[in-house]
């Protein structure tokens, strides 16, 4: 018991450590120490954005991009004027979706219904 | 916690201090730095480190502390948790300067500096410890200063574990010879003066 009591008193005189009259110049220590870091990590940041812009810029150029978009160009004006050509087709389309749609419509439905009536008829 | 950032840290408690460090608020650190740095240092010398090694190694673990802020949980307090990181850091560096093994190798009969009391005779425990060998000293300091268990001693000295603990054992044995009357009587006199 003693023992234990000697021990805690031990922890207690360890933990009770008086305050050092730099403590102040220690801390501001430590805190300048830390911006310093930061510093370097923003710089190295930094550095590193431009090292890989710089990668960047020279691989698209390395890689003919501005001649593949020239390329780009040209496939879209094709496709453009090839698309203009089906645009007749499409006429077709409207005027059946128009009056004539309906006409057709309704002739299919006539012809489904007499053919449906036909079975019935047969059936009976 | 506010978003807010307030003008000063030093109403703050330990935990709200590690709120804001650990949203990369150097100066709330800075404050744990303040109220904490002391009892670092000292628990440095106390193992046995010159002054000007024990604020490198303080500094270290600190920084240290920083950068892991987010794995202290105040389960403990934050006091206890960077003497822990600090203690491991001192240690690793005897270890790297091979001091370590000349630690370990020591033997345990070996005395420490003579013991020296202040004018009324009271002993501190600075001065209780110089009685210690350094393998002793650098024991009793890590179990019962930077809170390691024997096993957690072991571990970090590389030593077996019986070795720890017979360090510690006989480092006890020491101190409680030369500090525990003082330290009854200093209690008592502190008793006495309140």
């Amino acid at each position: 018991m003693a023992e234990t009591d000697f021990e805690r008193r031990l922890e207690r005189l360890f933990a009770e450590a008086p305050e050092l009259p730099d403590c102040v110049a220690f801390a501001n220590g430590v805190e300048r120490r830390l911006s310093r870091g930061w510093q370097t990590r923003r710089w190295l940041i930094g550095a590193a954005g431009v090292v890989g812009g710089v990668i960047g810029a020279s691989q698209l150029v390395l890689s003919n991009l501005f001649q593949r978009v020239e390329n780009a160009e040209e496939s879209a004006r094709a496709l453009s004027v090839s698309l203009a050509q089906v645009a007749p087709s499409t006429e077709l389309m409207t005027a059946l979706s128009g009056g004539v749609g309906v006409w057709v419509a309704a002739g299919l439905a006539v012809l489904t219904l007499g053919f449906a009536l036909s079975r019935v008829i047969e059936e009976i | 916690m506010s978003a807010t950032k307030p003008s000063s840290f030093a109403s703050l408690h330990d935990v709200e201090l590690c709120s804001y460090a650990a949203t990369g608020e150097g100066r709330a650190f800075g404050e744990l730095a303040r109220r904490h740095g002391s009892a670092v240092r000292y628990l440095l010398r106390r193992m046995g480190a010159q002054a000007a090694e024990a604020d490198d190694v303080a500094q270290d673990a600190f920084l240290t502390a920083f950068q892991r802020i987010t794995e202290f949980r105040g389960e403990g307090t934050f006091a206890a948790w960077v003497k822990r990181i600090a203690a491991r850091l001192y240690l690793r560096r005897l270890q790297r300067e091979r001091r370590l093994t000349e630690l370990a190798q020591e033997g345990g009969d070996e005395e420490g500096d003579a013991l020296r009391g202040d004018a009324d005779g009271r002993i501190d425990l600075d001065e209780a410890l110089k009685a210690l060998s350094k393998a002793e000293r650098l024991c009793v300091s890590l179990c019962f200063g930077a809170g390691l268990s024997h096993a957690e001693a072991a571990e970090a000295l590389n030593l077996p574990l019986g070795t720890v603990k017979s360090h510690v054992k006989r480092g006890l044995d020491k101190l409680r010879a030369r500090l525990a009357p003082a330290e009854g009587a200093a209690l008592e006199g502190r008793r006495g003066n309140g």
